[in-house]
């Protein structure tokens, strides 16, 4: 295959070496997966700048369920609430694709945040010994997730509004309770685990409930990217890490509950 | 998943000997939430019974819109396709050969070609249980169930697929995909041990996904759209979890594939091996129509 070059399958290789080879898969993500996705954000941009008034889709018109279900209680309050920002003025009115997207992006910005916490607790020792491995993991991951944001906004901006800077505000409170009660990378992993599970089945749902094909294509670029995410967060926990055989759409996002 | 163990064990099922301990639990535990999963999927598919009749295409209609939708694939399409060796010749060999598809309609070929995918990879793995670093007792525990468990769930996309299919008015497909197929051949006796073995399920699965991603813009059907929608994601975690066995069998450290995995002695680049792409490409999936009948 020409894409991708595969590590030699008989060849013993160092951390260095296979650290080269990260590096090397993500300069191919740079080469690849980016320029896949660039080239129906351009669409779905040019549309936008083009007619500039939305896709119209109903409110609800995501699939919703529980979210967080399994997330703590606890009052207690992390830096993820630090980070936010909230929306960009005029987000509340976004209609349509416009409007799944300024969600997408309160859902990357919220991932973001809370794998930043995730980073600030390891390095202040809250979180025990944390595995070489782990916190490869999470900086990857919030980088990932950091750019799935930028490209939701780079719609809603070309679209001549603001970008969505802060997490979704509905969600917060929750995740804030969850966080408070981690002591260790386990407890990170599972809160994490939630998140990409919300954020992978939000994407399948609105993958249904966008209009454009270019903001199909934005959504199914990244809905995988979520799911290895979860799967490997399932490895790391001991979890059986593909558990089922069709992605399940609970714990959705939806459109009537998302507050900004 | 426990669904898929009390359906699928025959008498030439390939998996009797499955270790039903630690593994098989954890396979157990996420049963409720599979059965949730595949009752969202029975219903897109009855509801595409309900459609059958509305989804009907004459033969002018139907090739317009596969030429509509060949250039949305085309869109997400970058390059070579799955398997260079495969090459992109071969690929336009196969659909020059390929039979007219005046009577499918654009979706009909593009989920007979997705259950195509299927059908090879079932066979794939069926085939790589049969060797002793895989499926005997010479394999890592975890790579073997890995194996035996996705083989099963390749078995259920390919029913979901062919279901659709049929409910669409058109013919299921039992054949593996013919471009792909000559390549897994051309495979399997370089396939003598775990490492080969784990770099060919990686380019069917990564061939899968993306050929899904790329679907999910091009069907026209919303329930077909949905159904693909809940499959790409999980080819996808089957690249992840290959991705990550690989590079620990490169690394010669095939004692770290484990459940749970003992995460302090994982290199750290371990973290991020299993997702290369903050968005995942589609340059590899295959033409819409290459597995169609």
């Amino acid at each position: 295959m020409k894409r991708r070059t595969r590590p030699q399958p008989t060849m013993a290789i160092s951390e260095a070496e296979l650290t080269s080879l990260t590096a090397e898969l993500d300069e191919l993500h740079h080469d690849v997966g980016m320029p896949a996705m660039q080239t129906a954000l351009s669409r779905w941009t040019e549309d936008l700048r083009t007619s500039r008034r939305g896709f119209l889709i109903g409110a609800g018109a995501v699939v919703g369920g529980a979210v967080l279900a399994a997330c703590g209680s606890s009052s207690s309050s992390s830096t993820t609430s630090s980070t936010a920002g909230g929306p960009g003025s005029g987000s509340a009115t976004l209609t349509g694709d416009l409007a799944v997207a300024a969600l997408a992006a309160s859902l990357e910005n919220l991932a973001v945040a809370a794998y930043g916490d995730v980073l600030t607790a390891a390095g202040a020792g809250k979180l025990g010994t944390v595995p070489p491995a782990v916190a490869t993991f999470v900086t990857t991951v919030k980088g990932q997730h950091a750019q799935h944001a930028q490209a939701w906004n780079s719609a809603i901006m070309a679209a001549g509004h603001p970008a969505v800077t802060g997490p979704d505000k509905a969600l917060v409170p929750t995740v804030d309770r969850a966080f408070a009660k981690v002591t260790d990378v386990t407890g990170a992993a599972k809160l994490a685990l939630s998140l990409e599970d919300i954020a992978a089945a939000t994407y399948q749902s609105a993958i249904s409930a966008v209009t454009a094909p270019s903001s199909v294509k934005v959504a199914a670029s990244i809905q995988p990217v979520e799911m290895q995410h979860a799967a490997i967060l399932n490895f790391v926990l001991g979890q059986y890490p593909v558990p089922n055989a069709f992605s399940p759409l609970t714990g959705a996002r939806t459109l009537a509950d998302y507050r900004g | 998943m426990g669904q898929q163990h009390t359906t699928a064990r025959g008498a030439d099922d390939p998996m009797p000997d499955l270790d039903r301990t630690a593994m098989g639990l954890l396979l157990e535990e996420s049963q409720d939430v599979h059965r949730d999963a595949m009752a969202a999927t029975a219903d897109a598919l009855d509801d595409l019974a309900d459609r059958r009749d509305e989804l009907q295409l004459d033969p002018d209609e139907a090739r317009a819109v596969g030429d509509n939708r060949r250039a949305a694939r085309r869109g997400l399409t970058f390059g070579g396709g799955l398997l260079a060796a495969a090459g992109a010749a071969a690929a336009l060999d196969a659909l020059a050969a390929a039979p007219a598809f005046a009577a499918s309609t654009p979706d009909v070929q593009i989920l007979q070609t997705a259950a195509s995918l299927e059908v090879l990879a079932v066979g794939t793995y069926k085939t790589a249980l049969t060797l002793p670093f895989i499926g005997g007792s010479a394999a890592n525990p975890v790579v073997k169930a890995f194996a035996m468990t996705t083989m099963q769930q390749h078995q259920e996309h390919l029913a979901a697929f062919n279901a659709a299919v049929t409910r669409l008015g058109g013919t299921a497909q039992t054949t593996a995909d013919p471009v792909l197929s000559k390549v897994v051949a051309a495979a399997v006796p370089g396939l003598t041990g775990p490492a080969p073995v784990v770099a060919l399920a990686l380019e069917l699965e990564q061939g899968a996904a993306e050929t899904y991603v790329a679907d999910t813009a091009a069907l026209g059907d919303a329930t077909a759209k949905k159904l693909t929608a809940s499959v790409m994601g999980v080819e996808a975690q089957h690249v992840a979890i290959l991705l990550a066995v690989q590079a620990l069998l490169a690394a010669n450290a095939p004692q770290l594939i484990a459940l749970p995995p003992d995460a302090a002695s994982l290199p750290a680049a371990a973290g991020s091996i299993g997702f290369p792409n903050a968005f995942f490409p589609t340059d590899m999936a295959r033409p819409a129509t290459e597995g169609a009948s």
